[in-house]
């Protein structure tokens, strides 16, 4: 039975009983040639993090100075309480809900998984405009509601500020950490718990002493991934004013072009994110105990008897604050913009402003990157899976530091570096392209090593005894086995690459517009109902990939 | 004429403190099957992987109908070897369905020849009419077949069978050795079959090569093993003997058994051990004894009674099926063999 090998998870989650048993290395003569371009692939991908570093470290004394007295300081106090609130907070709902739908009898919990997972589909400022329309102390819609509806002003929560940038960013990031606590949930053996009940535990006692714990590795890897998300952040704070390292970088460079400024302060974010990325990847390596095995059954449901209806409001509010919420409002939002004559024309204008320009534009960028990341990927996954070594395992990981790299600082390396190194591109929508690919290469890696993973090594040995060359197997075996796993990494690819704001926004040639950009510029000019046909197809657009991305995880069968 | 000769080979990992092969030589004849046997990490799936050009051995030779395929100097990647191999897991391809699998190692054929040799090991293994099948809705019996017709359809050199029967459930395990034993033997293959289990390397081999971390202990036929066994272990191994500690005399061994009067090529007084399976032993009821019965299992054809001798050694031996007696009996036994048995120096000794 072939499982398909899951994408939104780490790699470890899906390694599952059929996989093949691991096998000493072979150790056929080093392939050099596919040694050689998988560095060259971890060199392409290392020189923006090495560029800025060089940039950081030779910017001026006084430049350091300056930001060491202030800046810095705020700013980091900033950016950790905001990513330990949001890592929290979506541990905390994430673990939660997952809980719910697969460890209770919670009615509807089918679909509940779907309205938890989908989430991802949008991008977490576009929930923020939503929200902010909504809730903004001064003409937010539920306050002048309130207001007429009692007849004087009601206080109702900001969403301004910490609080705000905080709750919003826990309600679009808690999936993550849903998805994989419930895939968690679900691999975990039934015997684990049933042990702990025949030892003496409570069933309470037994999910908090044995289940949760042995679930830890993985969640703390989720958690990890989910703060260097927030590090990256800069749509969603920069909405709601709350200043943290992204947004101060992005200020330096689009505002103050101040590029020594924003070379320190990136220097500082990206060594924050690379302690994260390194301790993310050490736990992945040893999270390996939730693997499903030829023996595994479901374990029991609790009945949770009259707290059902407590905890099915409370999954239906979680819904719909991230789901519900900003789809209906959006949908809402269009409905007005194609019915007010003046605001059709602005979004259906023809020609390189008009809509479907946008949407053409994230399309084929999203799709190229996607493409050119899944292929650099191939060397590099391998390289090694099929010739693990120190060398190459040192490759692999060094593939990985896209994660760590959130797209102003990508943006600016990128900057700073074409405008030195090769010009012909500045100004064009490939140096997007070029930024896209070096910040989701991970995912790629992470996807092929994973499709590749699962493929059992004596395939290609039994094509190499049939008399083909290492290059022939590969292309006659290895890749239409790993294809369906190589389509999905590129899914995942486009999908965030299609998301990626920050980056877009500060290397896009003048004029060029994707749907990101578009719903950026017109939300921040006040034009919410103009933004909203573009932020529900950017929207849908995502959703798409990612429905059949759920489609291969075993949750969704 | 030899078709496989295998000489000092050597094979270390990084991380291993000994050799995962250490110092192997063999040869396989024309038509011959060699059971290479071993406990699991002994090194006998290493050598296979060596042979066929998997690995890369770090000292040693191969030779494959006389030409040389690995050596210091020379390695012959596997495509251009010309061998056969059997995968533990068949390693079906899942993408071909069995015919296209069968055909993948037939590519220079010219296409007509290369059908009909498909169609023929179709036949020949009994899958015709499921040749247009895909690996996933085959049974586990007819996968291994579509495995053994791909290997053997281009006509190899050699086969190698890396535990090719361990993913089958018992009954099938039997019934598949003997099809597959029967139609290698039909198409006169040069075969190396590397399994962990005795019982199936002894129906099998033509000869055995017993293995032990990394070195060959004997290699001969299966009688010569287990009759002759060359060192303790693999008369433990293979024969599931045990061991009574004896002294050499003139008149022959003394063990707590009795006198083994039997020569042997040692010095008077050395310390030795001799291998006994349960059917070298006999024992009587007996008010003093030398020992006694603490367990009794009825095999139908016989009792296996397992003794415990005064000295603290148990031991295992027959009795006809009506020879029941109660456990806690005090027994007097003895080595009632009737061949020679296999004596070997005591190293715990010196």
């Amino acid at each position: 039975m072939k499982r398909g090998n899951s994408l939104i998870l780490p790699a470890w989650l899906s390694r599952r009983f059929d996989a093949h048993p691991v096998r000493r290395p072979a150790r056929l003569p080093l392939p050099v040639p596919l040694a050689g371009v998988a560095g060259l692939v971890a060199l392409f991908v290392a020189i923006p993090v090495v560029y800025i570093f060089l940039r950081a470290a030779g910017a001026d004394l006084d430049d350091w100075q300056r930001l060491l007295q202030a800046r810095i300081w705020s700013l980091l106090g900033n950016t950790l309480l905001l990513v330990a609130a949001v890592t929290g907070g979506a541990l905390v709902i994430g673990v939660s809900m997952a809980w719910l739908t697969e460890r209770t009898d919670l009615p509807g919990r089918k679909v509940l998984r779907w309205m938890f997972a989908m989430p991802l589909a949008i991008p977490a400022y576009i929930g923020g405009i939503v929200h902010l329309a909504l809730l903004r102390p001064r003409g937010g819609l539920l306050p002048q509601m309130l207001e007429s509806l009692f007849g004087q002003p009601v206080l109702t929560p900001s969403p301004l500020g910490f609080l705000g940038a905080a709750f919003i960013l826990t309600l679009f990031t808690f999936p993550y950490v849903y998805l994989l606590s419930a895939a968690a949930f679900r691999s975990q053996h039934a015997s684990l718990e049933e042990a702990a009940r025949t030892l003496g535990c409570k069933s309470w006692q037994a999910v908090l002493f044995v289940t949760l714990p042995a679930l830890r590795p993985g969640l703390l890897a989720g958690a990890l991934l989910v703060a260097l998300d927030i590090l990256a952040e800069y749509g969603t704070v920069a909405l709601l004013r709350y200043e943290t390292f992204s947004s101060a970088i992005f200020v330096q460079l689009s505002g103050r072009y101040d590029r020594s400024a924003a070379s320190v302060l990136s220097g500082v974010l990206v060594a924050l994110a690379m302690i994260i990325l390194w301790t993310e990847l050490r736990v992945q390596g040893q999270a390996r105990f939730t693997q499903m095995d030829g023996s595994w059954r479901p374990a029991p449901l609790t009945a949770l008897g009259r707290w059902r209806f407590p905890m099915l409001t409370l999954a239906l509010s979680v819904v719909f604050a991230s789901l519900l919420v900003p789809v209906g409002v959006l949908l809402a939002w269009s409905v007005v913009a194609l019915l007010d004559p003046q605001t059709l024309q602005e979004v259906v204008r023809t020609g390189s402003r008009g809509f479907l320009s946008f949407a053409l534009n994230s399309l084929w960028t999203s799709a190229l990157a996607a493409l050119v990341a899944v292929t650099l990927s191939l060397p590099v996954a391998v390289f090694s899976v099929r010739h693990p070594s120190r060398i190459s395992r040192f490759v692999a990981r060094f593939c990985q530091v896209g994660y760590a790299i959130p797209g102003v600082v990508i943006a600016l390396s990128l900057v700073l570096l074409v405008n030195r190194a090769a010009p012909v591109l500045y100004g064009t929508p490939f140096v997007v392209v070029i930024a896209y690919v070096l910040r989701h290469m991970p995912q790629a890696v992470r996807a092929s090593e994973a499709a590749l993973n699962q493929l059992s090594p004596a395939l290609e040995e039994a094509a190499r005894i049939s008399g083909r060359t290492a290059l022939q197997a590969f292309r006659q075996v290895t890749l239409p086995l790993i294809l369906p796993g190589l389509l999905a990494g590129g899914a995942l690819v486009f999908l965030t690459s299609l998301k990626e704001l920050p980056a877009t926004l500060l290397l896009r040639p003048a004029g060029f517009d994707t749907l990101a950009v578009r719903v950026w510029v017109w939300a921040a000019d006040g034009f919410d109902a103009q933004a909203a046909p573009a932020a529900l197809l950017l929207v849908l657009a995502s959703a798409t990939p990612l429905f059949f991305l759920l489609r291969r995880e075993q949750l969704f069968k | 004429m030899t078709r496989l000769s295998v000489t000092h080979l050597i094979k270390r990992y990084p991380q291993a403190a000994l050799p995962a092969v250490q110092d192997v030589s063999f040869e396989v004849e024309d038509g011959e099957i060699l059971a290479l046997v071993g406990p699991s990490g002994c090194g006998k799936t290493t050598t296979l992987r060596l042979i066929a050009g998997l690995e890369r051995p770090d000292a040693g030779s191969i030779c494959l109908n006389g030409q040389e395929v690995a050596s210091d100097t020379r390695f012959i990647p596997p495509e251009q070897r010309g061998v056969g191999m059997v995968f533990q897991d068949h390693a079906l391809f899942p993408h071909l369905n069995a015919h296209d699998n069968i055909a993948f190692g037939l590519r220079r054929w010219r296409p007509a020849e290369a059908r009909q040799v498909v169609d023929d090991m179709l036949k020949l293994v009994g899958l015709a009419p499921l040749a247009r099948r895909f690996p996933h809705t085959l049974s586990g019996g007819e996968r291994q077949r579509v495995a053994l017709a791909r290997a053997l359809a281009p006509r190899p050199v050699l086969v190698l069978m890396d535990e090719p029967f361990s993913s089958l459930d018992t009954d099938l395990r039997l019934e598949m050795r003997e099809q597959v034993r029967s139609l290698l033997k039909t198409m006169q293959a040069s075969v190396v079959f590397v399994t962990h289990d005795q019982e199936e390397a002894m129906y099998m081999g033509d000869r055995l090569g017993v293995f032990k971390s990394g070195s060959l202990e004997q290699i001969g036929t299966p009688e010569q093993i287990y009759q002759t066994s060359a060192t303790r272990f693999v008369a433990e191994f293979m024969g599931n003997s045990s061991f009574v500690a004896g002294e050499v005399t003139p008149a022959g061994i003394w063990t707590e058994l009795g006198l083994l009067s039997q020569a042997v090529d040692l010095p008077a007084a050395a310390a030795v051990e001799v291998a006994v399976r349960a059917d070298d032993i006999d024992f009587q009821p007996h008010p003093v004894g030398n020992g006694v019965i603490i367990d009794r299992s009825f095999r139908g054809m016989h009792n296996l009674y397992r003794l415990r001798l005064d000295s603290g050694l148990e031991l295992r031996a027959f009795k006809e099926h009506t020879t029941i007696l109660p456990v806690g009996e005090r027994v007097h036994a003895r080595i009632n063999a009737g061949h020679p048995l296999c004596v070997f120096p005591d190293t715990a000794k010196g």
